[in-house]
């Protein structure tokens, strides 16, 4: 049995071949990326893309530090369009009625938990990267990330607040825990409060804690205190809350032991909270937070591996997901990058993180192989992709102009494979292209549309098609059907096609003639008798005139030499080509002839006569 | 959190009601249509816009199984050119959206195998190669008459595959002389059973054989001559009943040498490579009833990107030395 494989412009094919047959052989249609036919996803797609755009006209000149925070606010741009695409899925997700295919549900419960995870990721790597947080300040980021993805948290202390007793709520030591865990102390301190009202006895304990987690230092990196200075205050609070414990000051509540032995970082306390912490990264903030609170950027590495072993354990091993945080925290961009270019099934997230990194010059030249560093060879995938689907090949055609070095050959490898459904679209595709100078492709399209036009018997449309592809040779072949049809019917289709072509008239001869004869006819038509004999003449001087037509030509003379204005010169060469034609087509109806030379020897004594009228 | 795994989905499966095992399946040049050609001696056309399939057309005038079918470029109208075990080559066309036969080539003594259209910037001709050994061009000379040029004995044995080379000079993204229309010369390569790789060039009319390709041991089955992205490299692959897939480059925009890397030894005869529309990426089908996607990685080797297995919804995506442990 062989699989056959082919690619097709966007989808692929796969088929069964050389085998016994069973029923009749079937061609299956692939495709690689069936995100990009999500509707709401869609919007990720065209809103990033606006972000995208705009990043790419920031002014080089600007100062690195202003800039630093453009690039921190359109990295927090790409993640608010990230979470409006998560909260509409969940949304859309809860909508689905019970006969809504399992599938598609849990299609769109993985797109939520991937979006969950881009959003994870892409918020470490601003922290650590584009926001680059100095010793101090790392830590307090670190916190607002875990905050932002544990959010479960507040519900839960609002559904004990909101409780009728909340000190009796189930729940309650979890969400001080939960609090301290993530380093909110104010509010821990909040939900404590309701516990020390009822116990009059034990309040004293409650009061100590409550000023311990009141007098917890926390760095304020805008104010006048050094980080070093913050250190040592944070030791002597770390020493106090080491006393208490030392001293049994909390060790008639359990809970409360449980809490001082956390303050004092004492990890397999901390770790033992590991349902409320659920993940490994928690934990490594929570670790830091209690044991040290003014960890520098390069030292996180240590922590963050060995937090993660000592939450997992032995047996599970660590997923995707964790490998990518990992490598961020080693600072290791690279290996974010590839792990994630490997996870996830979409370029997307890859493209654009890389771009705005790129922008941020956070990534060395990594030079592949066909020459293309690492940012431009992302987008270019992606971009690829996007030219699959019907619509979204146009923002597609953004992302290539911003690809110096493949950009534009790409474009014109896969704008070519837009089918021309329509001649709007067509339009479309083709502004695209002339805006670009790809003469190439204008001209296979414009062909395209012609042969189209001429198959279906458009010949108006074909006629403009060839024009605009400045292709002679079919204008030609056009301009000759025009001209066939006018002999058969008597009468010109397209008019306002051939009366206004301007210069295009001379992109062949064949078509000059074509708007001059028609312009004839219209002179004519507007008893402009003189004029259109004139014409008819050049027309026959300057034998652009096809020789099939010359008899016509003359017997469209024939009512003209009627007219009294046309004059004896007129007449004389209308004559003498007369003598031509009837010299070169020895077969022409006799009838006809006489009746033109009558009708020349008729006009030419009537010019002689009124000629010498006026004269004398 | 759940693994990320990469995905492929089937988005349509087409019956084809072939009465027989097909040979090929090709989409147009737009994705809306797909040809079948199979043993039962006949080339189907199907719509398959918006994941429908519609049959169009049912092509009867092989004797014998038809091997390929070929679209041409769509600023001709449409074209399909199909070859067959009946020795013959048959090109069809569309006219007031009926399919008709446009014109017959029985110039080969023996099978047809292959045909493949050339780069439209230069016309509309294809070459395709034969059983008797030989190759021919087939040039559309505008009024429906057909020029043919045979180049005998091109493969001793016979001759399993043609492919053209793009219409683009190699390196012409680099150096444009500004206004000049580069000097385009027409190449292709073939593939045959004298387990050679030949390259064909175009001189004063006449086709001569330019290159002399050896790395099989076997039966050469398919050859394609990859897209062109401006760069100064040619790259061609190149499958064998040997097992063997080869990477053929050349760096020279004059095309005279040309140097073979393997991609990887197979444990089965491969019978069809296919490089996709920008020329990144190789697929390769193997007799073992599998295909595998392979890519250049950033040091220049070739790592295997993907594996597609019959059955299978899901293509699970491999690292560049590991082994895909399903």
């Amino acid at each position: 049995m062989h699989l056959g494989f082919e690619w097709g412009p966007g989808d692929l094919l796969v088929y069964e071949t050389n085998y016994k047959l069973q029923g009749s052989p079937l061609v299956h249609v692939v495709r690689k990326d069936e995100d990009i036919c999500s509707p709401i996803l869609r919007k990720l797609f065209n809103e990033s893309h606006l972000i995208f755009v705009g990043l790419q006209k920031i002014k080089e000149d600007v100062p690195s530090k202003n800039k630093k925070s453009q690039f921190v606010s359109i990295s927090k741009n790409y993640r608010s369009v990230i979470r409006a695409c998560m909260e509409e899925l969940q949304q859309n997700a809860g909508k689905h009625s019970p006969d809504t295919h399992r599938t598609r549900r849990g299609g769109c419960s993985r797109s939520v938990s991937i979006l969950l995870a881009i959003e994870l990721i892409w918020n470490l790597c601003e922290v650590l990267f584009i926001d680059a947080a100095p010793a101090g300040s790392l830590l307090l980021h670190l916190l607002d990330w875990v905050r932002l993805h544990k959010s479960d948290v507040d519900a839960r202390a609002r559904e004990v607040l909101q409780s009728e007793s909340p000190a009796q709520h189930q729940s309650y030591w979890d969400v001080v825990i939960s609090l301290v865990l993530q380093g909110r102390m104010d509010e821990a301190r909040q939900v404590l409060s309701k516990q020390a009202s009822l116990r009059a006895e034990s309040s004293s304990v409650f009061k100590r804690m409550d000023v311990l987690l009141q007098t917890m230092p926390i760095f304020n990196p805008t104010g006048t205190q050094t980080l070093t200075e913050f250190d040592v205050k944070w030791r002597h609070w770390h020493e106090e809350c080491d006393r208490c414990l030392q001293d049994n000051t909390f060790a008639s509540n359990r809970h409360l032991e449980t809490i001082v032995k956390i303050l004092v970082g004492d990890e397999d306390t901390i770790l033992e909270q590991k349902e409320l912490l659920s993940t490994w990264y928690h934990f490594l903030v929570t670790r830091l937070l209690f044991t040290h609170p003014t960890i520098k950027p390069p030292d996180l590495h240590y922590y963050a591996q060995s937090s993660m072993n000592m939450f997992l354990g032995p047996r599970a091993p660590p997923e995707p997901l964790d490998i990518i945080l990992l490598s961020a925290f080693e600072f290791d961009l690279h290996q974010v990058i590839k792990d994630c270019s490997i996870a996830l099934n979409n370029w997307w997230f890859v493209a654009h993180l890389t771009d705005l990194l790129d922008h941020c010059k956070l990534l060395q030249s990594h030079n592949l192989h066909f020459g293309s560093n690492l940012r431009e060879f992302l987008v270019l995938e992606y971009a690829s992709g996007l030219f699959t689907h019907h619509s979204l090949w146009q923002l597609a055609v953004d992302y290539f102009d911003h690809c110096p070095e493949f950009g534009r050959v790409y474009l014109e490898l896969q704008i070519e494979r837009i089918p021309l459904d329509t001649e709007r679209k067509a339009i479309k595709v083709l502004r695209i292209c002339e805006d670009r100078q790809m003469s190439e492709q204008v001209r296979s399209i414009c062909k395209i549309m012609a042969k189209r036009a001429l198959r279906n018997n458009r010949l108006g449309s074909a006629l403009s098609w060839s024009i605009r592809a400045k292709d002679a040779a079919f204008a030609t072949l056009i301009s000759e059907r025009f001209l066939q049809d006018y002999c058969n019917k008597g009468s010109f289709t397209d008019l306002d096609l051939l009366d206004n072509l301007g210069p295009a008239m001379l992109l062949s001869d064949r078509l000059t003639f074509l708007g001059k004869y028609r312009e004839f006819h219209r002179l004519y038509g507007e008893n402009r008798f003189s004029e259109a004999a004139k014409l008819l003449l050049s027309l026959m001087t300057a034998k652009i005139a096809p020789r099939g037509l010359w008899m016509t030509l003359l017997t469209d003379a024939l009512p003209l030499l009627e007219q009294k204005e046309v004059k004896t010169r007129t007449t004389h060469a209308l004559h003498s080509h007369f003598t031509v034609v009837k010299k070169l087509d020895e077969d022409i109806e006799s009838t006809k002839t006489e009746l033109l030379r009558l009708a020349l020897a008729r006009n030419l004594a009537m010019a002689i006569v009124k000629e010498g009228t006026i004269e004398t | 959190m759940s693994k990320l795994l990469k995905t492929v989905s089937v988005i349509n499966t087409v019956d084809t009601s072939h009465e027989d095992m097909i040979h090929d399946a090709q989409m147009d040049y737009y994705g809306t249509r797909l040809a079948t050609c199979s043993s039962d001696r006949s080339v189907k056309i199907f719509d398959v816009k918006n994941g429908g399939q519609i049959l169009v057309a049912d092509l009867r005038g092989h004797e014998g199984p038809v091997w390929q079918v070929a679209w041409a470029h769509p600023m001709y109208g449409n074209i399909l050119a199909s070859c067959s075990y009946d020795r013959k080559v048959i090109i069809w066309k569309e006219e007031n959206g009926t399919w008709d036969k446009m014109y017959e080539y029985t110039g080969h003594d023996s099978s047809v195998n292959s045909v493949c259209w050339g780069p439209y910037d230069f016309g509309l001709f294809l070459a395709c190669g034969s059983s008797d050994g030989a190759i021919s061009v087939l040039t559309c000379s505008g009024d429906g008459h057909w020029d043919i040029k045979k180049i005998n004995n091109a493969h001793t044995i016979g001759c399993n595959a043609v492919s053209w080379a793009p219409a683009v000079v190699p390196g012409s993204l680099i150096e444009q002389p500004t206004g000049q229309k580069p000097n385009y010369i027409k190449r292709f390569v073939s593939g045959g059973c004298d387990n050679l790789v030949k390259l064909w060039k175009e001189e004063d009319g006449q086709w001569k054989e330019d290159q002399k390709l050896e790395a099989h041991s076997d039966w050469v089955r398919d050859v394609g001559w990859a897209p062109s992205i401006g760069l100064p490299t040619s790259t061609i692959a190149s499958c064998s009943r040997d097992g063997r897939v080869f990477i053929w480059t050349c760096d020279d925009p004059a095309g005279n040498t040309w140097t073979a890397k393997l991609l990887h030894k197979f444990n089965d005869a491969v019978w069809h490579v296919s490089w996709s529309i920008t020329g990144k990426i190789l697929a390769v089908s193997g007799g073992d009833n599998k295909v595998t996607l392979w890519k250049e990685s950033v040091d220049g080797q070739w790592a295997c990107i993907s594996d597609v297995n019959k059955g299978q919804g899901a293509v699970t995506s491999i690292t560049d030395s590991q082994q895909n442990e399903q």
